[in-house]
């Protein structure tokens, strides 16, 4: 059995009355790209919400190679390597770009307050680092002209871009994307999709993706997860996912019998 | 030391500042120098908490009292340089105020900054009237009479120049503030700062201890609205928990709005300002005959506010300004 990066086990989350997920088993292994589909409310960004540490699970295990999470504040899981963008997009929207990315490189600054106040070499030095780390990310991207832009001035997919660019600069080990391609057209989605897959190569990623984008979802994802309702429905490989008849039946319906 | 050069040719432009102002103006134009560069601490060091990480505090003036009544204490009744060196007094308790002053922010943070808000103003202003009315019922702190027998800062001797002592002690202790809370924000510390307020959610996704930042800023901020209390118990000798009421919290507020949420030259700006206006209105008061200063110092804040709802200098520090004009010239 090749190494899980990302085990979910009987993960349960209850808003009241409302099982907003229910027993969710799932795991992904290391370098994978998932996906995580399901029709308006099924519990997607619920899922991701658990995954990050925003809420806290009513029941089931979370571990992420080999630890759990259950119970670690977010910004803790952040240390651990696993990250997040965000369904509406959460930038730093008053900051430049070049901000947002060395706030993401902030958990890897060792320098103190005093260094800070003193201007020492240390400080130097890790600033250097970091804004060189935050040029090359932006570079990846084709967004190093913008680095002094401030972040609400940017057009739409590019701040969708620049979210994802912030996430890799806290050196994640894997990394969640909520709707990546939410209101993007057809050639932005398509550069998108190839964005997602030149960066996991090049950074050794394992990410998973809500998107309702069946387009991007069947052509990249070499596993796909389907939640219905908070329970999972199918797991499988795109193939299996567009022949499985309770995915057909959550999408579309069941046929009425005449 | 190369990165203290120009803190230290900063003080020296201060020391001729002075040295006009303390041969050259009279005794109340002295004073009111004084009371600027105090407010310039306070309206710093609360930028820190309101204009940077953007928690509403109204809570200044208790850190604030904190602080003058550990500097009235400890350099009344503490001796511990002999009168030669007591400059050092002074310095070991100004030093001493921000401490405690930082540690009441600590007990203070720590519980309520997971509120946000308005509930976090709430519960910074109730802490600043406790303080107050505290003191009044503290009586070996003078109570409600105040304490008075405050020493004054050791003068040249012989040399008659006027507040320069004090004048120098406050720039002294000005520069710090300015310095350190400068270069706190402008580095991954002070980023941090600025990602609470801009999204706490985001910032503790991508790896921020939102409370921990929070609390930090809150310290610092404490420590030095406690060193502003020091200057102010040393520049009048007297200080009753009168001193300390809420409207010296709202001035402060008042100052880092005014300058500019996030800009710390911008609060350097509006201390000067909030400061000099309503005494400069004073003069208007002989021509009208009735006291229309308050009404007139209001409306301009009004109309600031209508005209740059950002404060004067929004979130721009001057040096961006002269960067801008210099690219514009060139």
């Amino acid at each position: 059995m090749s190494d899980a990066l990302l085990k979910v086990e009987n993960l349960t989350i209850q808003f009241g009355g409302l099982k907003a997920v229910a027993d969710l088993n799932f795991t992904i292994e290391k370098g994978q790209l998932a996906g995580l589909i399901g029709p308006n409310g099924a519990g997607k960004t619920t899922v991701f919400n658990l995954l990050t540490g925003v809420y806290l699970p009513t029941a089931g295990n979370i571990t992420v190679s080999g630890k759990s999470t259950v119970g670690l504040k977010p910004y803790q899981i952040s240390k651990v390597g696993l990250t997040r963008t965000f369904q509406n997009i959460r930038l730093f929207k008053n900051l430049t770009v070049l901000e947002n990315i060395l706030i993401a490189c902030h958990q890897h600054v060792s320098y103190g307050l005093w260094d800070c106040v003193s201007r020492s070499k240390k400080f130097y030095l890790q600033e250097k680092q970091n804004t060189e780390k935050a040029y090359q990310l932006l570079k990846v991207f084709g967004m190093e002209d913008k680095a002094l832009a401030e972040a609400s001035s940017l057009p739409y997919g590019a701040q969708r871009k620049l979210e994802i660019v912030r996430a890799l600069a806290t050196d994640p080990k894997m990394i969640l994307l909520d709707e990546p391609a939410a209101g993007m057209n057809h050639s932005e989605t398509h550069q998108l999709m190839e964005t997602i897959a030149q960066v996991r190569k090049d950074f050794n990623l394992t990410v998973l993706l809500i998107e309702h984008d069946m387009k991007l979802v069947m052509g990249i994802c070499e596993k796909i997860i389907v939640l219905d309702h908070g329970v999972k429905i199918a797991e499988g490989t795109a193939s299996q996912i567009q022949n499985s008849p309770q995915v057909i039946e959550a999408y579309l319906g069941v046929a009425e019998e005449a | 030391m190369k990165a203290f050069r120009n803190p230290a040719l900063a003080f020296l432009i201060m020391l001729l500042i002075g040295l006009v102002i303390n041969f050259g103006f009279n005794s109340y134009l002295q004073l009111m120098t004084l009371f600027i560069l105090i407010n310039c601490v306070m309206a710093i060091s609360l930028n820190l908490v309101n204009g940077y990480t953007g928690q509403f505090s109204l809570g200044h003036a208790g850190f604030m009292a904190i602080g003058a009544y550990t500097s009235a204490y400890v350099s009344t009744k503490w001796a511990i340089f002999p009168p030669s060196l007591s400059l050092f007094n002074f310095l070991l308790s100004t030093i001493l105020s921000g401490c405690v002053a930082a540690a009441f922010g600590f007990l203070v943070g720590q519980p309520s900054l997971k509120l946000k808000g308005d509930y976090l103003a709430i519960v910074t202003l109730g802490f600043g009237e406790i303080i107050r009315s505290a003191f009044i019922n503290l009586e070996f702190l003078g109570g409600a009479r105040g304490y008075s027998g405050i020493p004054n800062l050791p003068t040249i001797p012989g040399i008659d120049a006027g507040r320069l002592m004090t004048y120098l002690y406050c720039s002294f202790w000005l520069l710090v503030t300015f310095v350190v809370i400068w270069r706190i924000c402008h580095s991954s510390h002070g980023r941090a700062f600025l990602s609470i307020r801009e999204d706490d959610v985001a910032a503790e996704a991508m790896g921020i201890n939102s409370t921990k930042v929070k609390v930090r800023a809150f310290l610092i901020s404490s420590f030095f609205a406690g060193v502003a209390g020091s200057l102010f118990a040393f520049v009048n000798n007297f200080i009753t928990p009168n001193s300390f009421s809420l409207i010296l919290s709202i001035n402060a507020v008042i100052m880092v709005v005014l300058g500019g949420m996030g800009s710390l030259t911008g609060s350097l700006a509006a201390a000067f300002i909030v400061t000099l206006l309503p005494e400069a209105l004073r003069s208007v008061q002989e021509v009208t005959g009735v006291d229309l200063r308050m009404v007139i110092y209001s409306l301009t804040l009004i109309i600031v506010m209508i005209v740059r709802p950002e404060g004067l200098f929004g979130k721009k520090e001057i040096p961006d300004f002269w960067r801008k004009y210099v690219r514009r010239s060139s």
